[in-house]
C-alpha cells in the first residue's frame, strides 16, 4: 500500500514540509538508483531522466522554483530551499539536462516573449516532452561572447541562420534551442545587432555533433547551421536587442543550482571520511588537509545562504557582487578537494567507471568528479572573467 | 543589550575611533620604534568603554558577546593597534566563567575600566606549581605579559588544574622582555621564584578541560578576527597603492597578471570574513561552537598570512621598506597563525570533532 504525498499543502509549516518530502523521496527515489542511471545506454537516458520528472510532476515538484504565473507551485523561495536541501540530503537525482529547459528558457520567455511563445512553449517544460538547449557560445566566441559570427538573414517571414554553436549541454537531446544570432553585422559595438531566437531542433538544416568530454561521456555537443529557417514569429524581443535579453536570462537560477550542488558536496564530504575512517583517515598529513576543507565548506555554505538570505528578502536587491564571488571560491575549491580524494584513495580513485548521469559533481567516481569540476571553472564566465569583473568592476582597478 | 546591538554602527565607531587615533602613519612610526603597548591609545579605549566590552553588566561592563569582541579584534587588527586587547578579552572570559564571587568582583571592574592589563597563558604554556603556598615556574614566550598588570597562569595544585592570577608586581615574580618581529604586541618569559600564593589568588573551575576550551574557543574568534580586519586593511592599501603606481607608462593595477592575484586575494577575504562571524554568532553551548571557531582561526590567519605576504611583492621595492605598511600586516600576521594553537594543531583537533560527529 503505497501512501498519497501532498507537499505543497505543506507550504506554511516548514517542518511539517520538510517532513514529507523527506518521506516522499525516501518512498520514491530507489536506493540503487545510481547503478541504473550508470548502466543506461545515451540514446535510453532521456526516458530515465523523464520518468523522474514525471514522479516529480506528481507531487507538484517537476518546477519548485517557478511561480504560479508560469504554471508552477508558486511557493516561496524558503520553501524552494527546503527543497533542493532535501533532495541534495537524499541524494535525489539531478535534472541536468533540463537545466536549459526549468531556468533559462522560461525566465526569458516570461520576461521577454509574447504571450503566444508563452502558451506555446511553457506546457512542453512542465510535462518533460520539451527540452532545451542554449546556442550562445562559438568556437571564436566563448568568454568574449559579444564576438559571435553566426548570422541571422532576414528574409520576408522568417530569417535565414547560418554559422556553428558550440558548447551547448544536452544539444543532442534537444528539441528547441535559446539562439543568439548576429542580425546586424554593422552595429556599432559588438553588442549592438545580436537577437535572441528560439529555434527549433529539428529544423532542416541544423546538425548535431556530441562533443567527448575528458570524462568520456558526452553532455554537450556542437550545432551546425546552414541556411536554417527560423519564422520571424521565433524572434525573442526586439530585433537587436539580444545581447541585452541574454545578460538579464543568466542569472535566473538565483543562487538555488549552486546552492544544490554544494549541499551535495556537504553531504559527500561526510560520507568520504566515514568511508575512510579505517583508510586514509588514520594518515596524519590526510586527516589535515581534509581538516583543512572543513573551513573552506563552511565558508562557502555560509556565502550561498547569505545570498539565499538577501534574495528571499529582496529578489531585486540582493548583494550583485556575492555570487562572482561564490563562483571563484566554489570551482577551484571542489577541484581541490576531488584532487585531494585522488591523492588520498590512491590507484583506487583512477580506475575508470562509467559516469553516473544525474548525480552533479558528486557521483563519488574520483576522477570523474575531479575531472567535471572543470564545468564550474570554464563554464558561465570562466574564474578568469571572474577575477576581471571583480578587479575592474568590483575594485575599480583600470582595465587593461 | 545585545538584542538592540547593531553590530555595523558598533564596528563602524571602532573604525572610525582608530583611524583617527592610529593612523596608518602612526602605525608605521611605531613600527620602527614601539614602546611596549600604546598608553595613550589604551587609555582613550577604556575610556569609550572598549575594555568593557565583554564584561557581564553586574561587573561594571557592558555584557556583550563574542560578536561584538570580534568586531572590535577586527578593527584593532585592520589599524595593527599596539594595545594588549587579547589579554583582556580572554581574563574576561575566564574569570566570569571560572572566577568565584569574590575574584569577580575584584578582578571583573578593573579589566573593564582598563585599569587591568592582562596576560592569558596560551594551551601548552608551561604550568606553575603551586605547593605549600608558594608556586614555582618558568612560562616561556607569554602574549603581552610586559604590558601585563596581571598575569593568569596556567596552575596545578593538589593534582588539579587550576589558573593562578598574580600581579606582575607581587614579590618572586618577574617578567624577561622578549623581543619581536610583530611590533604591536610584547612577548615575555614569565618567572616565579617561591611566589606567595593564597586561595584568592586560585580560580579553580569545576571543570578545567571545558574551561580550557571556552577559553580556547574565544581566543580563536578574537584572533581569526584580529587577522580578517588586518587582511583586509592590508589588501585595501594594497589596491590603492596598485591604483597610483606608474610603469611602462601606466599604473600597474592595469596589469591582469597582478589583477587576477588581487582578485583572488579579495574573494578569500570575503569567504574569510563570514567564516569569522558565523563562528562568533554562535551561542557558546551551540555543538559547533567550538569546531567552527577553530576551523575560523586556522583557515583565516593563513589565508591572511599569505595575503599579507603577497601585498609586499605587490608593492615591489617599497613592500620591501619598513615605511611601507604591508610589513606590519604581514608580522602580525604571522603571529596570530602562531598564537593559541599552530595550524597542525588545531586541525588535528578538527579532525577529531569531525570524527565524533
Amino acid at each position: 500500500m503505497t501512501r498519497t504525498f501532498d507537499i505543497i499543502s505543506k507550504v506554511g509549516d516548514e517542518s511539517a514540509f520538510r517532513r514529507e518530502i523527506r518521506d516522499w523521496l525516501a518512498a520514491t527515489v530507489p536506493a540503487d538508483w545510481r547503478r541504473t542511471w550508470q548502466a543506461v545506454r545515451d540514446s535510453d537516458l532521456k526516458a530515465i531522466v523523464v520518468d523522474w520528472l514525471e514522479e516529480r510532476r506528481k507531487v507538484g515538484l517537476a518546477t519548485p522554483h517557478w511561480p504560479r504565473e508560469w504554471g508552477g507551485p508558486g511557493i516561496p523561495f524558503a520553501y524552494q530551499i527546503i527543497v533542493y536541501e532535501e533532495f541534495a540530503r537524499a541524494d535525489a537525482p539531478e535534472l541536468d539536462m533540463y537545466t536549459i529547459s526549468l531556468f533559462h528558457t522560461p525566465a526569458t520567455l516570461f520576461e521577454h516573449g509574447t504571450q503566444e511563445q508563452k502558451d506555446r512553449y511553457l506546457g512542453g517544460i512542465t510535462h518533460g516532452t520539451d527540452i532545451w538547449c542554449q546556442g550562445f557560445s562559438e568556437p571564436g566566441a566563448g568568454s568574449d561572447l559579444a564576438a559571435l559570427r553566426t548570422s541571422a538573414r532576414r528574409e520576408g517571414d522568417h530569417y535565414v541562420v547560418n554559422g556553428q554553436k558550440i558548447w551547448s549541454s544536452a544539444a543532442m537531446h534537444a528539441d528547441y534551442c535559446l539562439l543568439l544570432a548576429r542580425t546586424d553585422p554593422n552595429g556599432p559595438r559588438k553588442h549592438d545587432g545580436i537577437s535572441y531566437f528560439i529555434m527549433d531542433m529539428k529544423s532542416p538544416g541544423v546538425e548535431v555533433r556530441p562533443i567527448r568530454q575528458i570524462t568520456g561521456e558526452a553532455e554537450f555537443a556542437e550545432i551546425f547551421l546552414d541556411d536554417v529557417k527560423i519564422p520571424a514569429a521565433n524572434l525573442i524581443g526586439a530585433e537587436g536587442n539580444g545581447w541585452n535579453i541574454a545578460q538579464s536570462t543568466l542569472s535566473t537560477e538565483r543562487g538555488l543550482l549552486i546552492f544544490g550542488a554544494v549541499e551535495r558536496l556537504a553531504h559527500s564530504f561526510e560520507l568520504d571520511r566515514r568511508a575512510a575512517t579505517d583508510g586514509w583517515m588514520r594518515d596524519v598529513q590526510l586527516r589535515r588537509e581534509y581538516a583543512a576543507f572543513h573551513a573552506e565548506l563552511q565558508s562557502l555554505r555560509l556565502m550561498i545562504r547569505q545570498l539565499l538570505i538577501e534574495l528571499e528578502a529582496n529578489p531585486d536587491k540582493a548583494s550583485p557582487t556575492l555570487p562572482t564571488y561564490i563562483k571563484l571560491i566554489w570551482g577551484p575549491f571542489l577541484q581541490r578537494y576531488t584532487e585531494f580524494l585522488l591523492r588520498a584513495e590512491g590507484i583506487d580513485a583512477l580506475k575508470w567507471q562509467p559516469s553516473i548521469p544525474g548525480t552533479g559533481h558528486s557521483s563519488r567516481l574520483r576522477m570523474n568528479d575531479f575531472l567535471k569540476s572543470y564545468g564550474w571553472t570554464i563554464a558561465g564566465g570562466s574564474n578568469e572573467i571572474m577575477r576581471n569583473i571583480i578587479s575592474e568592476r568590483i575594485l575599480g582597478l583600470p582595465r587593461g | 543589550m545585545s538584542d538592540e546591538l547593531d553590530l555595523g554602527v558598533l564596528a563602524g565607531s571602532f573604525a572610525e575611533m582608530l583611524g583617527a587615533e592610529w593612523p596608518r602613519e602612526k602605525a608605521i612610526a611605531w613600527s620602527q620604534a614601539p614602546e611596549g603597548f600604546a598608553a595613550p591609545l589604551w587609555n582613550q579605549m577604556a575610556e569609550l568603554g572598549w575594555t568593557a566590552l565583554t564584561v557581564p553588566e553586574d561587573h561594571g561592563g557592558l555584557g556583550l558577546g563574542t560578536e561584538a569582541a570580534a568586531a572590535l579584534h577586527a578593527a584593532l587588527g585592520a589599524a595593527a593597534a599596539p594595545v594588549p586587547m587579547l589579554g583582556t578579552t580572554l581574563a574576561t572570559t575566564l574569570v566570569a566563567a571560572a572566577g568565584n564571587d569574590a575574584q569577580k568582583a575584584d578582578l571583573l571592574p578593573r579589566l573593564a575600566d582598563g585599569s587591568l592589563r592582562a596576560a592569558v597563558a596560551q594551551p601548552g604554556d608551561a604550568v606553575a606549581a603551586i605547593a605549600g603556598g608558594t608556586a614555582n615556574a618558568t612560562i616561556a614566550d607569554m602574549v603581552d605579559s610586559p604590558s601585563a598588570t596581571t598575569l593568569f597562569l596556567r596552575a596545578s595544585r593538589d593534582g588539579a588544574s587550576c589558573w593562578l592570577v598574580l600581579p606582575a608586581e607581587a614579590p618572586g615574580v618577574s617578567v624577561a622582555d622578549t623581543a619581536l618581529t610583530d611590533a604591536t604586541r610584547t612577548l615575555g618569559t614569565v618567572t616565579l621564584d617561591g611566589v606567595a600564593v593564597d586561595d584568592s589568588a586560585v580560580l579553580v573551575p569545576e571543570d578545567a578541560a571545558a574551561i580550557d576550551d571556552h577559553l580556547l574557543r574565544t581566543a580563536a574568534i578574537a584572533i581569526a578576527a584580529d587577522a580578517i580586519g588586518g587582511g583586509e586593511a592590508a589588501l585595501a592599501g594594497t589596491i590603492d597603492y596598485l591604483k597610483v603606481r606608474e610603469q611602462f607608462g601606466r599604473v600597474i593595477g592595469s596589469f591582469q597578471a597582478l589583477k587576477h592575484r588581487i582578485a583572488d586575494h579579495q574573494a578569500a577575504l570575503v569567504a574569510a570574513r563570514g567564516l569569522v562571524e558565523h563562528a562568533a554568532s554562535l551561542p557558546a553551548g551551540h555543538p559547533h561552537a567550538l569546531l567552527d571557531a577553530l576551523s575560523a582561526k586556522q583557515h583565516v590567519t593563513r589565508t591572511v598570512a599569505e595575503i599579507a605576504r603577497d601585498c609586499i611583492q605587490l608593492h615591489g621595492g617599497v613592500g620591501f621598506t619598513a615605511e611601507f605598511f604591508p610589513h606590519i600586516y604581514l608580522k602580525r600576521g604571522k603571529l596570530n597563525e602562531a598564537l593559541w594553537g599552530t595550524r597542525n594543531r588545531l586541525l588535528d583537533r578538527i579532525a577529531d570533532m569531525l570524527e565524533a560527529a
